[in-house]
């Protein structure tokens, strides 16, 4: 799972342009939103693409998006129960 | 009508009034360098696509220690022409949809109109007048002056961030930028020939 999380973290920063920015910076289990990194709507549609295209999951609603992406941690746990790839 | 301030940034120097800004960056560091000197707390600019930080930058340029600088206000106007406008983002944005099994990138989708440049330098910089993007086969002083002017024709505009924001790829750019006010005591005037000076970096 570390390693899960370490590999999303780099795929959002790279993905985000989070200029700068390291995987020791995020915190698994900071929120994403809002307060966390303060992403924005334009970041949530990369998220959906990033986890389709790395790991085969296709989210089909936002409210699923919204469950999905609140922290890394969540995220890691989600791809690892639902991943295809 | 004046020409308070006015810029130049190119792949290799930058001016401003005139005077070359010491800059370490060539090409595409460029941008990242000026965005680290001068305006360095709007991470969202690492997102943006290069016209809009080529505009973001100049304009920080231009009124970066203006008094009440973040004080919403709706009088002044972002006027920018271009000849390519965003296309070098487009051409990115394309190659995501390029294969079969494609996956389109949304913050690269986001960049692909002309005017977004024009949003983007408003946002930041909280400024509620009229924004507008102009795509012409290439930079010319006379209709430049006169679509400016016709903007403070509106009542409401006294002053305007405008001229040529141009990006042909990450490494190759041109801006002429000049903050234009109608009530400046000081400055050059707003006219064809001081704006061709300018861009020949004569003035």
């Amino acid at each position: 799972m570390e390693e899960l999380i370490k590999n999303i973290k780099l795929q959002i920063i790279e993905a985000l342009n989070l200029e700068g920015m390291t995987p020791d910076q995020i915190d698994d289990n900071a929120p994403l939103f809002g307060d966390g990194l303060g992403l924005d709507s334009i970041d949530v549609l990369e998220l959906i693409v990033l986890i389709e295209k790395n790991y085969g999951i296709r989210l089909t609603s936002p409210a699923e998006g919204k469950k999905v992406f609140q922290s890394v941690a969540v995220m890691a746990d989600y791809v690892a129960k639902n991943r295809k790839k | 009508m004046k020409i308070r301030k006015y810029v130049r940034i190119l792949p290799g120097s930058v001016t401003v009034d005139g005077t070359p800004l010491a800059v370490d960056a060539a090409g595409a560091d460029l941008l990242a360098e000026l965005y680290r000197s001068f305006v360095k707390d709007y991470p969202k600019f690492f997102k943006m696509d290069v016209l809009c930080k080529l505009g973001v930058v100049a304009t920080e340029l231009l009124v970066m220690g203006e008094a009440d600088r973040f004080t919403p206000r709706e009088d002044r106007a972002v006027l920018l022409f271009s000849h390519s406008g965003p296309l070098c983002n487009d051409r990115n944005y394309q190659k995501t949809i390029a294969e079969d099994d494609f996956f389109p990138s949304p913050s690269l989708f986001v960049y692909t109109l002309a005017n977004i440049v024009t949003g983007e330098i408003a946002i930041r910089n909280k400024y509620e007048g009229d924004t507008t993007a102009f795509e012409l086969a290439s930079f010319e002083p006379a209709p430049f002056v006169a679509a400016v002017r016709d903007a403070f024709e509106d009542r409401v505009t006294r002053s305007a961030i405008c001229g040529w924001a141009e990006a042909v790829d990450a490494s190759h750019f041109a801006a002429v930028m000049m903050l234009v006010d109608q009530d400046a005591a000081e400055g050059l005037d707003f006219t064809p020939e001081n704006v061709e000076k300018i861009q020949s970096n004569q003035a």
